[in-house]
């Protein structure tokens, strides 16, 4: 059936996608304004953008963002990956399945609730809230995320490939280096970008963590939002827009390619 | 070369390998037959050292490798599933165990050229897995097992995979790589046409335990017990009596056979192959049978009947009858094959000793 120029379906489409970017759009919009509110645009200028690059403070929480993310991504999917593969060695499937409830309590818990729950395990440590308190969430709330992403491709991978690993000669190091983490790299891969994503974005749990001296990005713009809305932070939303754009579609480039690749195979 | 000396194993309380002694010699095919279950893929993979046995010995070269791991034996798989690395392209596959052993580059190259010449695979060294059919796939699982120049290699259901017009090329190219290469080679397969076709030898596995061993021919002619004679070939399995030696009754009629050695009135078992038995008219036949049915296969038609006792017969004949139809059944002396009960493969090996001292057998 030919599809026709306006189906339905495409008005529907087009009415939620609308929708859905017609707020950033606006944000972006406004960005460009000289005026100092979104109350009508003035005329072109690029001066909430010089602003941004002159505040110090907003560019080292940007930076602090940046880095938070990379460093508890990386760790989560460190411990998540390690995790999965014991998940997956558990021969009592009794113990396996609750190890992955426990997991997936942890995915669909508020995250209000996981913020107050670390918050209070902090003080009563007396631990210094700080980059290290929200370091150490992040890579708690990722850690689940990371266990699923990776842990159908540990199941998906024969167990034939460890033996034939042996059976060439392989010990117990090389098989798991050069064969079974390669075998789950798909899986590792999206588990990292699926950790970082959720640390960029969570404003819950580090609003309860974060101590003076440290702030994210999403803290730090509700905070600033709240004693009215600075430009600035639209011509900060527009970059971060734009990079994620540019980021999504090196991934989409990335997977599709590997993905027909495995589908031709089938 | 290899040899297995009373081994067991289970896995909990269940029981795999009740009591399993084999000799492996050099240079020789082997297959290991039997039912899914029966405990053959165990035996590869003791050979293998991805298990280890619970008693007994297994020796290699004289020396026990009990709990050797699999990383340190002479000895490479064929998997059931290829088992090749997603990951890596065909020529790093083939080179997986010279990289582990850091053998120089050229020599790798070479090797693994070499190697995959043999399964003619030779331009494909560049490919990825996914550009492979299945045939191609399994090619190069044989080359990566051979390219380390193994003592003996294993091979787990290795063509199962492969559809039937395959299957066959690849029967006789590995036995035509194992005559080139001259190293001993295990199949472990369900399939008796498949052991028949290749082996020099084959062990049938049942329960745990060899049920016999021998030669194809050996096996196909003289079974010996009731699982052995049903799992190799079509075989018509019909209780009967040993009047005497070379004497046997079947259905209350006797018959002359070329089997010796029992007792009197001793009660047996017979073996008749269904390509043995011929039809005939009633007047001329040894045993009378009503047909029962009729299958076409091609090459020959299956006919069922049944005999006066109630016993059923399989015959393949390249004659087609009359379901329905009365007919005689009739055989030679030599087509009858004789099983005592619960009889050992050494007893058996005796008692044919003292019968076919006369002459009176002419086998082979």
């Amino acid at each position: 059936m030919p599809q026709k120029r306006f189906s339905i379906g495409r008005i529907y489409l087009a009415l939620v996608l609308i929708v859905m970017y017609l707020p950033i759009f606006y944000l972006i919009y406004y960005s460009f304004s000289s005026g100092e509110r979104m109350d009508g645009f003035h005329h072109f200028s690029w001066v909430h953008y010089q602003a941004l690059f002159q505040d110090t403070r907003m560019i080292s929480i940007v930076l602090n963002t940046l880095v938070l993310a990379l460093l508890s991504a990386l760790l989560a999917t460190v411990v998540g990956t390690a995790g999965a593969l014991m998940i997956n060695g558990i021969h009592n499937r009794l113990w396996r399945r609750n190890i992955l409830i426990l997991n997936n309590i942890l995915l669909v818990s508020p995250d209000v609730i996981i913020g107050a729950s670390f918050l209070i395990f902090f003080t009563f440590l007396g631990f210094k809230l700080g980059f290290w308190s929200v370091l150490f969430s992040h890579v708690a709330f990722s850690i689940p995320i990371v266990v699923l992403m990776v842990l159908p491709r540990v199941k998906e991978l024969p167990k034939s490939l460890k033996d034939a690993a042996y059976d060439l000669g392989a010990t117990r190091w090389q098989a798991f280096s050069q064969v079974t983490i390669p075998g789950i790299t798909d899986g590792i891969m999206a588990g990292f970008f699926m950790a970082l994503t959720y640390s960029l974005d969570d404003f819950a749990v580090t609003f309860f963590v974060t101590g003076n001296g440290f702030s994210t990005l999403s803290v730090e713009i509700y905070s600033r939002a709240r004693q009215g809305i600075d430009l600035e932070i639209n011509a900060l939303s527009t970059i971060m827009f734009l990079v994620s754009l540019i980021l999504v579609y090196i991934y989409y480039r990335f997977s599709t390619k590997k993905g027909a690749k495995r589908r031709l195979n089938q | 070369m290899l040899k297995f000396t009373g081994v067991k194993k289970q896995f909990g309380s269940n029981v795999i390998l009740q009591d399993i002694s084999f000799e492996i010699e050099e240079g020789k095919f082997y297959t290991i037959l039997g039912p899914s279950g029966s405990g053959k893929t165990t035996i590869l993979r003791l050979i293998a050292g991805f298990e280890f046995p619970d008693g007994g010995t297994i020796a290699f070269d004289g020396q026990t490798i009990n709990q050797v791991p699999a990383n340190k034996r002479q000895v490479n798989t064929v998997f059931q599933d290829y088992a090749l690395f997603p990951h890596l392209n065909v020529f790093d596959n083939v080179a997986f165990a010279l990289r582990l052993q850091r053998v120089n580059k050229q020599e790798i190259t070479a090797r693994v050229n070499e190697a995959l010449n043999l399964v003619h695979l030779a331009d494909f060294a560049d490919r990825e897995l996914d550009e492979l059919s299945g045939g191609q796939k399994q090619r190069v699982a044989i080359a990566r097992a051979i390219v380390n120049r193994p003592k003996i290699l294993l091979l787990d259901e290795a063509l199962s995979a492969l559809d039937h017009k395959l299957r066959k090329e690849m029967q006789t190219e590995l036995r035509q790589l194992q005559r080139r290469l001259g190293i001993t080679f295990i199949f472990v397969t369900h399939d008796q046409e498949e052991a028949l076709a290749m082996s020099d030898h084959i062990m049938i596995i049942n329960n745990g335990l060899i049920e016999q061993s021998g030669t194809p021919v050996d096996i196909y002619d003289e079974p010996l017990n009731h699982f052995v004679a049903d799992f190799i070939g079509e075989s018509n399995i019909i209780p009967a009596t040993m009047v005497e030696d070379y004497a046997v009754e079947i259905d209350g009629r006797q018959f002359s056979c070329l089997d010796g050695g029992f007792e009197p009135d001793e009660a047996v078992e017979v073996v008749l192959r269904p390509e043995d038995l011929d039809i005939t008219s009633v007047a001329k036949g040894m045993l009378t049978a009503t047909v029962e049915s009729q299958l076409f296969r091609g090459v020959d038609y299956q006919i069922v009947v049944r005999d006066t006792e109630g016993h059923e017969w399989t015959i393949n004949s390249i004659h087609k009858t009359v379901v329905g139809k009365q007919i005689g059944i009739t055989f030679d002396p030599e087509d009858i094959h004789v099983m005592r009960f619960n009889e050992s493969q050494t007893d058996f090996d005796a008692r044919l000793a003292t019968y076919q001292e006369g002459g009176a057998h002419e086998q082979e």
